[in-house]
Order: C-alpha cells, then structure tokens, then sequence
C-alpha cells in the first residue's frame, strides 16, 4: 500500500464482514452499544484495515480475534455473474475501488480460482473500454451503462486511453486542442 | 517545479523525434557544409541530391529552396502492398508486418546469425544505432528485387509531415493520404484486440511483443497497455508470490538448475 | 582482454570531431526518451553531459560570431551572402533550440521524478556515503523533544562521494528542497503534532512514508543485441537472479523495467 495514495486509503477502509471469536470487554462501541462489551460469535462489517489488524493473531496461530469473511463484493454470486459476463456487471456498486480491494483480499485468503476470475474479467473489461474510449463518442449513447459501472482503476484506465486517441487526433489535425 | 508531461513520449514528442530521421532532398540552391549540434551537414550542390535530418528537409522546402524525394516505402504501390500483408496474410492477422531490418539483423529469410559490428561510445560503451537515426527514409539506388517493402518506425510522423508540407514531391499524394489513414486503422484495432494476451507481461520474466508497431502508434497505445499490464500485475501478485514461494523452496532443495524457461508465455499481438 | 575492449579502445571516436557531436546527439536523444520512459531516475551521464554543454556554448558564440558579422557593413558585401548568411543563422538556430529542448525536458523529467520520491533519493544516496547519518537512530528523550520533520532528512554526501543516480547540481537542488518542503510542513501543520509524530520517514502500521518508484512498471523497448533475456531480480525467497523470456534483434516488446534495466545499461535495449 503507498502512504500518499488516496485510492488506496479509501481502499483501506472498505468494509468486510467479521465474526467475533472471543468476548472482548468494551469493544462494543464497533457495534453501535459504547460501553459494552462484545460477545463472541458477534458478525459485524469493519474496515478493511482494522479487520485485518484484528485478525492477525488468527494468521499467527495465536488466539483469534476475529475470523474475516470474503467481502460481498467478491462473494460466489458475484464470481459466477463474472464467469457467465464480465461486461454486465456493475463493478461500482459493489465497490468503488473493486480490483484495489480484491488485490487486498487476495493477499488475505489464498483464492486461486478468483485470481483467474478476476484477471479474465480485467481483459475483458479492458477491451472494452478502449472500444469505449477510442470511439469520439466514448461516453455517450449505449456506452454510457457500461461506463458508469467502471470501478475506479477502470476509469482511469478508460481516461488515459481516451486523452491518448485525443492527443494523438490532435497532433494529426483532426482534433482542436481544447 | 511541474512537470505537466506524462511518463512515456507523447505525440509532440514523438513528431519532434521523427524530425531527426533522414532525407533525401534535391537543393535548389548551394550552401556550406554546416557542422551542427546533431551532427555535420553536407553541402548542398545542386543538382546532386543530399541527405538531411527532416527538419532541416522541411525548412528548406518551405523556403523552396528544396524539393524533397519521398521515401521509397511512401509510394501508393509500397502502401498497398504492405496493406495487404496487414489484412491478408495468415501470419500477420493479429501482428504488424515485419518493420526494416536493423543494420546486420538478418531478414527472416536468410538465416544466418546476425552480424552486428558495433559502434563504440566515447566511454567505450557498444552502441548500436536504431532509428530515428538510420536510413529508413532515405530514398535508395538499388533494391534487391524480392525485398518486400516495409514501413519504418516513424512512418506515420514522416508521412503526416511530408503530406503536409511537401505533397506536390509525391506521387498521388491523395492516394497516398488514403492508404496512410487506412493503415493506420487495421494497425489500431491489431492493438486494441491484443488486450486478451496482455497477461503474458504481467508476470515477472514474461513479456509481449509488438514487433513492428510504429512509434506514434506506440505512443497512442502505451498508456492503455502499460494500464492493462499493470492490473493484471495488481491482481496476479499474490498468485506470482506463491509461485516465487515455490521456487525458492525448489531451488533450496536443488531442484532449480538457473535455465527455466517463460518460453510458455511469450506472446505476440 | 577481450577483443571487443580492443576494438573499442581504437574505435573510440574522438570528441572533437563532427562525427563525434552525432553520436553525442543521438545518445543524448536515446537517453532522454529512456528518462520519459521508465519510473526510476536513470544515472546522470555526466561525461556526456559536459561534452553536450561545450557544444552548446560553441553553437552559441558561432551564431553570435556570424550575427555580428552579417550587421557589419565591410563584410556584407552582396545581398546574395546576406541571404545565405540569414539561412545559415536560422538553420543553427533551430539546431540549436532543439538541442536545448532536449536538455531542458531531460531535466525537468528528472526533477519531477526527484521531488516525487524526494526522501527515497535522499536516503539512497545517504546509505551509499560512508558517513553514519546523524537522523533516525537513538536519539535521546531530549532531542526528542525538540524533534521537527527537517530531522529525518538524511545529511547529504560529502563532496567527493559518489551520488548516482543523482549529479552534483540534483544532490544539492533535492537537498534543499526537501528542507524547504520539511519546514513548510512544520510551520504549517505538523509542529502542532506531538514530536514523535513530525518525523517524514516514519514506519509505523506496517506502511513506510519513504516511498520509491514502482520498478515492475511496463516499458517498451527494442532489442538491439542478438539476443537478449528478460531477468526476474531476486526477491521473495528466492536469492538469484532467473532468466526469462528471450527477445531478439529488432524485436519490439512490453515488459516490466525490472527484467530489462540490467540490459539497458549494457546498451543492449533501449527503451521506446
């Protein structure tokens, strides 16, 4: 993770779903009752990185804290709709920043599966995209559903490829600067 | 201080890079040999033909005091028949048609080993010259007959700007703009649909080729790509760290003899 | 001696020659669209540079020399030679501001890639001074106390000490600038946090504030030597460097700077 990247401290605190393993005394303010304490068994959505930070002891092998579960976001449903059509679903509503998160999951749990998911998504995706971009019209018309469900690296990625046909129009002449 | 520019030439940049390449001109008028920052320039004698750095080409034409020799590749017969390779043969569907050979590269038919002789550095290191600073615009007394033609690295700049700035020294010039723009289209949806092996370059030792792409196309492209690659990467890491994992673990039980291969994953567009 | 040192120690070309100031041109150019093209600040090519420089101000007093010349009355004599003299100004003009276009986006290049990763270049070129650098380490409770964000800058090198990446002029230009920036921030905001939280290079919660380029970044580049292999460098357990994929002459490829940066500096690539 970079220190001054902002994507990615906005990564750092999507949520993903946490089981409690043990009672921690006053903790419960992280469910809304201050004061209390939290009882084991407790399945509560936390940020990424104190999910993480909680959970650590369990990849020691200590005691564990909290178990993490997969965000829903990267859930079976949501593999199964990529596998079948990786340019029909809205990344954005299921997170803004949907690959910065999954890099982080991936780094959590061991999903080989997903990592052919994703990547195969990616491309597919991609592809699209310059389609999208290299099109003067890129963001209008039929384009714009797939366009608004571009997750944040994607947008980038559509940007960059857009500003380079436009740069590369311009010095050709059939664009005006600006 | 800012620097607005993004990383990787742009295409400004790249036209400014394409001036350097060489050109064959016809002086209307003498001139001194000129000893210049980029190198010595010969003196003009007309009628005899000289070889200058496009700009240098470019400025003299518009004072007509110049004509310029267009390249033998910017000639509608050279365009069509390397349109056809892009969009005909089997072997170039998804990759560019072979660019000008490098000096001592050999062409895929001959097959001998290359004969480089290197050039030295002032430090002593090799160098081997490359375009924008060899040949590949100059107009040439003899072809061996069979050599195919082929387009040069920066044959979109070079062509842009002599369709510009010196259309009445070629032939057919609209024919010439049209080959050009169609071109540059079946070149740019090669890219575009190359995304699908783009992961043979995420992956530490892999990479993908593009042999054969012109530099304002690379410069169009690059952003995207290293975008696509750099993803891939992003989302492969924990898989290429088990991977690694595994090695070193091999390689500690001496399993590992220094010569594994990626050979799987080279890829072409 | 191999026979290739031989050779090159008789080819080696001369500096003063018009010959010599091509070659220097087209390294010159190769070089900086290496800087444009890949993450990491390259080795300043400091022979290289000097040679350029010199020429530049020869280029420089020539026109001077020939501008004066033309406004003199006693050596124009026909308006023929004044043409043919404007001709040849403009023409070593634009030679000119070309040569300095290159120089002036190399630097600039450069400097931006410096003040983005200010405190990686500053302690990488500390940890390469034999010096021990007075920051970070063991400090007592006292200096503690006192502890402002100009503290965690590393003292530049000695004079003679190597620098690369960096020339002399970037050493001392990121030196002060960092300085600048450390202050302004413990004017403006960090003084009012507690001493142990002023520090720039802090490591705390497992995510360094020193942060360097991105060295698996993709460039392109073109295989000049026979045949070239790109390199895995050593890491994640793994203690040596592996081979990769091979390119060969003239091939054009994408791949990540680390598996190519040994091979650029042996000028068996460039990159595009």
């Amino acid at each position: 993770m970079s220190y001054y990247d902002i994507d990615a401290i906005l990564t750092d605190s999507q949520k993903l779903p946490c089981t409690f393993e043990l009672e921690v005394p006053g903790l419960g303010i992280l469910e809304g009752n201050p004061g209390e304490n939290i009882k084991a068994g407790t399945r509560i959505d936390l940020p990424l990185w104190l999910g993480e930070m909680l959970s650590i002891g369990a990849r020691l092998g200590t005691s564990r804290l909290v178990t993490l579960d997969l965000p829903s976001a990267l859930s079976e449903r949501v593999m199964n709709a990529l596998k079948a059509d990786p340019r029909t679903v809205e990344l954005r509503s299921l997170a803004p920043h949907f690959y910065s998160l999954s890099e982080r999951i991936l780094e959590l749990f061991e999903e080989e599966e997903m990592v052919e998911v994703l990547s195969n998504t990616f491309k597919k995706r991609s592809a699209a995209i310059a389609d999208h971009a290299h099109n003067p019209q890129g963001a209008l018309g039929q384009g714009a559903d797939f366009l608004r469900g571009l997750d944040e690296t994607e947008r980038q990625l559509f940007r960059v490829a857009h500003d380079s046909a436009k740069e590369t129009r311009i010095w050709a002449g059939e664009a005006k600067k600006k | 201080m800012a620097f607005p520019l993004p990383r990787g030439i742009t295409p400004p940049e790249i036209s400014f890079l394409a001036e350097m390449e060489m050109v064959t001109i016809l002086p209307r008028q003498r001139l001194e040999g000129l000893e210049l920052l980029g190198g010595p320039v010969e003196p003009l004698l007309p009628p005899r033909r000289a070889s200058l750095p496009l700009w240098l080409a470019l400025l003299l034409k518009r004072q007509r005091r110049a004509n310029i020799l267009p390249p033998p590749w910017l000639h509608p017969e050279s365009l069509e028949l390397i349109l056809e390779i892009e969009t005909k043969d089997d072997d170039y569907q998804h990759v560019f048609s072979p660019p000008p050979p490098l000096p001592g590269q050999p062409t895929p038919r001959d097959r001998r080993p290359p004969t480089i002789r290197s050039q030295y550095t002032p430090s002593g290191e090799k160098y081997h010259p490359a375009p924008p600073f060899l040949p590949e615009n100059t107009t040439r007394d003899h072809i061996p007959p069979g050599e195919p033609p082929a387009l040069p690295f920066h044959w979109l700049e070079v062509g842009t700007m002599l369709l510009e700035a010196a259309s009445d020294d070629l032939v057919e010039p609209d024919q010439t703009r049209r080959l050009l723009k169609e071109l540059r289209e079946v070149r740019m949806a090669k890219i575009r649909s190359g995304v699908d092996v783009l992961d043979a370059a995420a992956m530490g030792g892999g990479g993908v080729a593009l042999t054969g792409v012109g530099a304002m196309e690379l410069g169009e492209g690059r952003r995207f790509i290293a975008g696509v690659v750099d993803g891939l990467r992003r989302i492969g890491a924990s898989k290429e760290q088990a991977r690694r994992e595994e090695m070193a673990e091999g390689m500690a039980n001496g399993g590992y003899d220094g010569t594994q291969d990626y050979e799987d994953d080279e890829m072409e567009f | 001696m191999d026979i290739d040192d031989i050779l090159a120690a008789v080819d080696r070309p001369d500096a003063s020659t018009p010959e010599s100031a091509a070659l220097d041109h087209q390294l010159l150019t190769r070089f900086w669209v290496a800087e444009r093209g890949v993450s990491e600040l390259l080795p300043w090519p400091a022979a290289l540079m000097e040679r350029m420089m010199d020429r530049v101000r020869n280029q420089i007093t020539q026109i001077e020399d020939l501008a004066a010349s033309s406004t003199d009355p006693m050596s124009a004599s026909t308006t023929t030679n004044a043409a043919t003299t404007n001709l040849t100004l403009s023409i070593l003009q634009t030679d000119l501001s070309r040569t300095q276009y290159l120089i002036r986006s190399l630097l600039r290049q450069r400097l931006s890639k410096l003040t983005a990763h200010s405190m990686h270049y500053l302690l990488l070129i500390s940890r390469q001074s034999q010096q021990p650098h007075p920051s970070s380490q063991s400090q007592s409770q006292d200096s503690q106390h006192q502890q402002q964000p100009e503290d965690s800058i590393p003292a530049p090198p000695h004079p003679h000490e190597p620098t690369s990446p960096l020339s002399k002029e970037e050493v001392s230009f990121l030196h002060a600038h960092q300085t600048l920036l450390a202050g302004h921030y413990g004017a403006s905001f960090l003084g009012s946090f507690p001493p142990q939280l002023r520090r720039l290079d802090d490591n705390a919660g497992g995510v360094s504030m020193v942060q360097g380029p991105e060295e698996k970044e993709v460039v392109f580049v073109r295989c000049l030597g026979e045949e070239v292999r790109v390199v895995v460098p050593p890491g994640d357990g793994v203690e040596r460097e592996t081979l990769g994929t091979t390119m060969r002459m003239g091939d054009v490829w994408a791949v990540r700077w680390e598996g190519v940066r040994g091979a650029w500096g042996r000028g068996e690539v460039e990159v595009l």
